[in-house]
């Protein structure tokens, strides 16, 4: 108690220099999310015909992925990023694919209006359904349900399909334009929804007798993309530039409009962050991409934007593998934009020894007698344990060469060592510090020539950056008028006031062209803050 | 009322003989501290002057070692003798001059005997009398001040008759050997040292010799067994003479014989004649001895100075051993008689103990800093000292680049932040200051500025530092670190936001800045992850200096003054709501009186003054032509209380110079609607004082005062040297006072009775920390007596348990409060 309401004393401390502190950069790449999503590796996959209209993941592992793109629809393999095989039964451009919940049959379906059901083994088409009259955008399974397929097309007809006898189940009819988009309830395998360009959102129910929507609500934009989120009471729209987030069983209230691109979204997607096990484990978020080239990370729980990133290319769809190993962008140029994690080997080992049975027997170590060397060190290098109270060492201040010169008052042997060292900042801290001690002319005037040559250069790189300038340029006004004579002398000193002379020319051919720009900027400027 | 801020080191403190506490004189009483905690445990009150001396009587043995009986002398003209575990007042001498210094020599060493108590006790002095009273010689200069060095018998209560060893111009401290066989004065360029005669009586002729040196002598010590005598001089020579006053001392002894034949041998190293074998010198400090101590074992020889390093010099060899970077002049070393341990005052009002072989510091007992030198372009600056109102703490910047924490009811140092990593040495000129220090209303905030001073135009910088506290323990982290924040303009005034993590800063060179703490930002959507301050607005009126700032009651209003004029500006958006009046010179301080609609400004200069201004009509409401140091406005009241230093020419009036004497300030109590004061208190040494209302909270007060209804706020008066009382300024008692010659509230030698104290007399001084063993009640009303023995003799304690219980009821015992 009473050692704690004492003054903690500073007697007999010593302080080694510091240099100043840098700001710290208030980027947003700091937070722990977007150091997540920046952890995915880059990686490109060039050369597909044209446009990648949508990409989908098998959700069985190895997972891998379709993209959709021309007449053509690849399979990849997520773990090495190639490909892996190619379908190539279509008359006309592929728009959308969908695995089945097992993941081992795929849907997809073209522009001629022709939904078709491969075997992803094979890749030999096992169903044509044929019943939309005009081109097809959307197919997709409903969740766990191996018998039926949903689509929707330009036609404006929602089709639910017994794919077993190719025939249509129902139609559901009620969008009066272009059905573009849909995705099918994550908990209930009857209920699906559908976007349309008629800016509505509708909510099936197969149940329903009438064939009519169950809700509908209105996005006020072209919906591009729809998506259940996991928790399947929210629903999230694109279209336009904004993305919402509606509550369903609210009664398809909106709860948040987020509008942070700047052209179409035209795909979304649920991604999911944080560690394994973690406090944070595994939270949802959505990724949208639009036609300005950025995905976005939107967390719906805090209703923010927590990481964007931007791609040289309109980005067209977005797909997020379910083992949240690997993200895919496809771009409208045929090029995807894939991004993939290192992949942690202790996860694994902590996967295997769950599945091994019983315990393996450690091999049992010798005990060491006084005969092993080890005998005598035992004990030495033994790490505390987690409960272990540490009786720390006191930290020992580091002192540098410099320090160590300035606490014996030999301040002209700490700048000359500070000097021949290559960091900047020391440098002008030991200068400020002979500043503080009123001792740097006298330095200056006691250098002989050869340390006089390392100031000129230290000086002829640094007196014009912006940081050091303050202090640099007035010491080198000193430094010329106290040792003229010295430099005259001497040839390489000369050479050095030359070098220093052409680096300040250059540096007021700079703050001249700047002032130039700021001479335009300003009266814009002005402007702007009148309008 | 509450006083404190008294200065530790004004004189040589005493161990007692278990070494567990520390005697320190504080002004007109003597502090006792533990020696373990470094805590303050009680106090010897009862001189009406600073205390000057203190000598704990030593124990014949070590059985004795719970005695603790001391003498102390005062400037009041007495001495006195306690028992400073109780404590009680045992006995007064009244010398009647002031005693600058005592030394008794026969407590120490003297061989105990059996029939001591029949021996008087006499104790040397030094006093300071006119010479026109004492010296028949000099009638001429009547009102000279001088010392005089005079023996005086404690036993029987008077001064030696005829006995006057040596008169000096000013009193001089006297220095005794540790076996107490002599002492001696230093007097300028020479040393006067007397033998103790072995049989002291009133009669007995000293026997004294003089030791000369070039140099004024700052300090004397002697050798505990030998007979070797050090003096330090203001060169920083210590000057060792070994063998002194052979011929003079001796032949009193009967030894003569032998010695008196090396009559014409000179010594090495001794000046004129004088009586030693040899006179060596050493030279390490580079400034004045301040400090001069012989170890025990008479070894050793410890020294220090200015530089504020205590050097330990091995005796035979001259080999040092160094103790660096204390970081203040060095005053004074004690040892204990434990011999592992020993205190060192410094200059900065500290005390350390010292763990003794390794010279560790283990504890400290850190008074009020004082107010430290600043170079001349900053000498204008505010005092450095900023109230944390509702935890009645005071912050205060030092010498060494530290902000302390000095809490104002218990009257000691908290903790101490190190403002700006640096090593402070006390002897170079000063190089970096910190010009400001600023704390949040709630105190969790701090913001200090520290300028570097260029060389020769080189190198010079501005630097806002922003500090937060997690906590109550006011452990100050560093926040942020703004380089040059106003380009390379100096800072005027920090204020901090009431409710808010905003601060203000204004500077010389024309602008002001709001800063933000990142907290802030974040509740506005804005993705921050460490905690920072980020400037949030600029703002600069017509291109004027901007000399002070201050933020309305609410926040809602930022005033901040443009050289004469005062700026109203909106905080949030940034916006310049008005501006209001000329005053005539650049204001330096503004204030919001409380919630009301009043601000107070204070200008300096040629012609100072201090207005109000009204802020519904936007013009001014009243003002005095008053230099006025420092303005504090109560919280919710619209009373605000000034500290104005008087006019150079009031002083001069022969009619107030009586009543103001030695005073030179006042504190006025006003109300912002009338200019009329409510109260006026005068001051001494108000030059860079500061005033502050502190909130007082029921707990805290309940212990101080235990009146009825304990008051609101208290006025906190802080004078030049950090000395600080704390009174009640609304009591209905201060009212009256009013018409009455205004009483001093600072010195210490006038006591203003006043308030509640003028009715029940002085309170205790409070204390936190009291141990409770130490605080005897006074006489119990029931008789223990009487239940003492009562019970079957089988569970009555062991009888001489019992019997000291019984003796102590029987025992009358009063409190250490002597009216």
């Amino acid at each position: 108690m009473a050692e704690d309401l004492q003054p903690q004393s500073h007697v007999g401390k010593s302080f080694p220099i510091k240099p100043k502190l840098k700001p710290k950069a208030r980027t947003l790449s700091q937070t722990p999310e977007s150091k997540y999503w920046s952890s995915f590796k880059p990686h490109q996959i060039p050369n597909l015909v044209s446009s990648i209209h949508s990409l989908d993941y098998s959700p069985n592992p190895p997972h891998l992925f379709a993209a959709a793109h021309s007449a053509s629809l690849t399979l990849f393999s997520s773990k090495t990023l190639s490909q892996h095989s190619v379908i190539n039964s279509f008359k006309d451009v592929v728009s959308c694919s969908s695995f089945r919940s097992d993941g081992s049959l795929l849907a997809a379906a073209d522009v001629s209006g022709l939904v078709q059901v491969f075997d992803v083994k094979t890749r030999t088409p096992l169903r044509r359904l044929r019943s939309h009259a005009r081109p097809v955008r959307f197919v997709k399974y409903p969740f766990l349900d191996k018998l039926h397929l949903v689509s929707g097309g330009d036609d404006g007809v929602v089709k639910y399909w017994d794919v077993a006898g190719e025939s249509v189940v129902s139609n559901l009819l009620g969008h009066k334009d272009y059905v573009r988009c849909g995705d099918c309830s994550p908990v209930n395998a009857e209920m699906f929804v559908t976007g349309s360009y008629d800016h509505t959102v509708k909510l099936w129910d197969v149940r329903v007798e009438n064939s009519r929507s169950v809700m509908e609500v209105n996005h006020g934009k072209p919906i591009e993309d729809v998506m259940f989120l996991p928790s399947g009471g929210l629903l999230a729209t694109a279209g336009g530039n904004s993305l919402k987030i509606w509550d369903l069983i609210g009664g398809g209230k909106m709860v948040y409009s987020m509008e942070n691109h700047n052209k179409t979204v035209t795909s979304i997607c649920v991604g999911r962050v944080g560690k394994d096990g973690g406090e944070e484990a595994m939270q949802y978020r959505i990724l949208s991409v639009a036609l300005d080239g950025y995905m976005k990370v939107f967390d719906y729980g805090k209703m923010k934007v927590t990481h964007s990133m931007r791609f040289p290319a309109p980005l067209m769809s977005v797909a997020f593998s379910p083992d949240c190993m690997t993200r895919v962008v496809g771009s409208s140029n045929g090029i995807i934009f894939a991004g993939r994690r290192k992949k942690k080997e202790n996860e694994e080992s902590a996967v295997g020894n769950f599945w091994s049975l019983g315990r393996v027997e450690e091999p049992r170590k010798p005990t060491l007698r006084p005969t092993n060397y080890r005998y005598f060190q035992r004990g030495q290098s033994e790490k505390p344990k987690e409960w272990d109270y540490v009786v720390a060492r006191p930290k020992k201040v580091k002192l540098g060469e410099h320090d160590k010169l300035l606490k014996k008052f030999r301040h002209k042997e700490a700048l000359v060592s500070v000097l021949n060292g290559k960091n900047p900042e020391n440098v002008v801290a030991v200068m400020e510090e002979l500043v503080v001690r009123r001792k740097l002319l006298k330095c200056v005037s006691n250098l002989d020539n050869e340390e006089l040559g390392l100031l000129l250069g230290f000086m002829q790189k640094y007196s014009t950056v912006p940081r050091y300038s303050g202090l640099l340029m007035g010491l080198m006004k000193k430094v010329l008028e106290m040792r003229a004579e010295d430099i005259k002398s001497s040839d390489a000193l000369k050479g050095h006031i030359r070098n220093l002379k052409r680096s300040i020319e250059e540096e007021i051919r700079i703050q001249q062209s700047l002032q130039e720009m700021q001479g335009i900027i300003s009266p814009l400027l002005r402007i702007a803050g009148r309008g | 009322m509450i006083r404190g801020g008294r200065s530790y080191v004004s004189s040589l403190p005493a161990f007692s003989n278990d070494a567990k506490r520390l005697l320190v004189c504080t002004a007109n009483t003597v502090s006792i501290f533990s020696t373990s905690t470094a805590l303050q445990i009680s106090s010897l009150e009862g001189h009406t002057a600073p205390v000057t001396t203190v000598i704990v009587e030593p124990a014949s043995s070590p059985a004795n070692n719970i005695l603790c009986y001391c003498w102390t002398a005062s400037l009041d003209g007495t001495i006195r003798y306690w028992d400073f575990s109780v404590p009680e007042l045992l006995k007064t001498i009244n010398m009647k001059l002031p005693i600058h210094s005592m030394v008794i020599p026969s407590l120490l060493g003297q061989p105990a005997d059996s029939n001591e108590k029949q021996f008087s006790l006499f104790a040397y002095v030094s006093l300071e009398g006119t010479r026109g009273t004492n010296s028949k010689k000099h009638k001429s200069k009547p009102k000279l001040l001088h010392g005089q060095v005079c023996k005086c018998n404690l036993t029987e209560s008077r001064l030696v008759g005829g006995v006057t060893l040596a008169e000096t111009k000013v009193p001089e401290p006297i220095t005794i050997s540790s076996s107490g066989k002599f002492f001696g004065i230093r007097k300028r360029h020479k040393l006067s040292i007397w033998k103790v005669p072995d049989t002291e009586s009133e009669r007995v002729v000293l026997r004294k010799i003089t030791l000369h040196h070039t140099k004024r002598m700052t300090v004397i010590a002697f050798h505990p067994t030998e007979r070797t005598v050090a003096a330090g001089d203001v060169t920083g020579r210590i000057l060792i003479w070994r063998g002194f006053g052979d011929k003079t001392f001796a032949s009193g002894d009967g030894l003569a014989g032998g010695k008196m034949i090396s009559n014409d041998e000179e010594g090495p190293g001794v000046r004129n004649d004088d009586d030693a074998d040899s006179c060596t010198t050493w030279h390490w400090h580079p400034s004045e001895v301040n400090l001069l101590f012989f170890s025990s074992d008479g070894a050793y020889l410890y020294s220090g100075g200015k530089e504020g390093v205590l050097v330990v010099w091995q005796l035979d060899t001259g080999k040092k051993k160094f103790l660096p970077r204390i970081g203040s002049p060095l005053l004074y070393f004690t040892v204990s008689p434990d011999p592992s341990l020993s205190s060192i005052s410094c200059a900065d009002n500290q005390i350390h103990l010292l763990k003794m072989p390794s010279m560790e510091i283990l504890k400290s007992i850190s008074g009020i800093k004082l107010p430290c030198s600043l170079p001349e372009e900053y000498e204008g600056f505010g005092s450095g000292v900023a109230f944390d109102l509702s935890s009645a703490l005071v912050a205060l910047r030092t010498e060494n680049y530290c902000i302390q924490f000095y809490s104002l009811f218990d009257d000691r140092g908290i903790s101490e932040v190190q403002g700006c990593e640096r090593n402070h040495q006390p002897g170079d000129d000063v190089t970096v200051v910190v010009t400001l220090v600023a704390l949040s209303q709630d105190g969790s905030m701090m913001s200090t500025v520290e300028v570097k001073l260029a060389e020769e135009g080189i190198g010079g910088l501005v630097c806002l530092k922003f500090w937060a506290s997690e906590s109550q323990n006011k452990k100050f982290s560093l926040s942020t670190i703004i380089y040059e924040p106003h380009r390379d303009a100096g800072i005027s005034a920090v204020a901090f936001h009431p409710t808010r993590r905003v601060a203000v800063s204004s500077s010389y060179g024309g602008d002001f800045k709001v800063w933000v703490c990142n907290d802030e930002l974040e509740q506005k959507d804005v993705m921050l992850q460490s905690s920072g301050w980020t400037c949030h607005a600029v703002g600069s009126y017509k291109k004027k200096a901007m000399t002070a700032a201050a933020f309305s009651a609410d926040g809602s209003i930022l005033a901040v003054a443009a050289e004469t004029v005062i700026t109203l500006w909106d905080p949030e958006k940034n916006v310049l709501i008005a501006v209001i009046g000329e005053t005539l010179m650049p204001i330096v301080t503004l204030s919001f009186v409380g919630k009301s609609e009043y601000l107070v400004a204070a200008s300096w200069g040629s012609k100072p003054q201090l207005s109000v201004w009204n802020l519904s009509k936007l013009s001014l409401s009243w003002s005095y032509m008053l230099r006025v140091e420092a303005v504090a406005c109560a919280a919710d009241l619209s009373l605000f209380a000034a500290l104005a230093l008087l006019p150079e020419s009031s002083k001069c009036q022969e009619s107030i110079g009586t009543t103001f004497q030695g005073r030179d300030g006042v504190i006025l109590l006003f109300n912002a609607t009338d200019p009329v004061p409510v109260a006026t208190w005068s001051a001494r040494k108000a030059k860079g004082g500061t005033l502050a209302f502190l909130q007082v909270n029921p707990s805290s007060i309940e212990e101080n005062i235990s009146d009825g209804k304990p008051p609101q706020t208290l006025l906190a008066y802080m004078n030049g040297d950090h000395e600080y009382v704390l009174f009640d300024p609304y009591g209905e008692e201060t009212h009256e006072l009013n018409v009455i010659p205004p009483k001093d509230l600072v010195d210490p030698e006038e006591i203003g009775q006043f308030g509640y104290a003028s009715i029940y007399g002085e309170l205790p001084e409070f204390e936190l920390k009291r141990n409770q063993t130490l605080w005897v009640p006074s006489v119990p009303s029931e008789k223990p007596w009487e239940t003492l023995f009562s019970g079957s003799s089988h569970n009555l304690p062991p009888l001489t348990k019992l019997c000291s219980a019984f003796l102590e009821s029987l025992l009358e015992k009063r409190t250490a409060v002597v009216e």
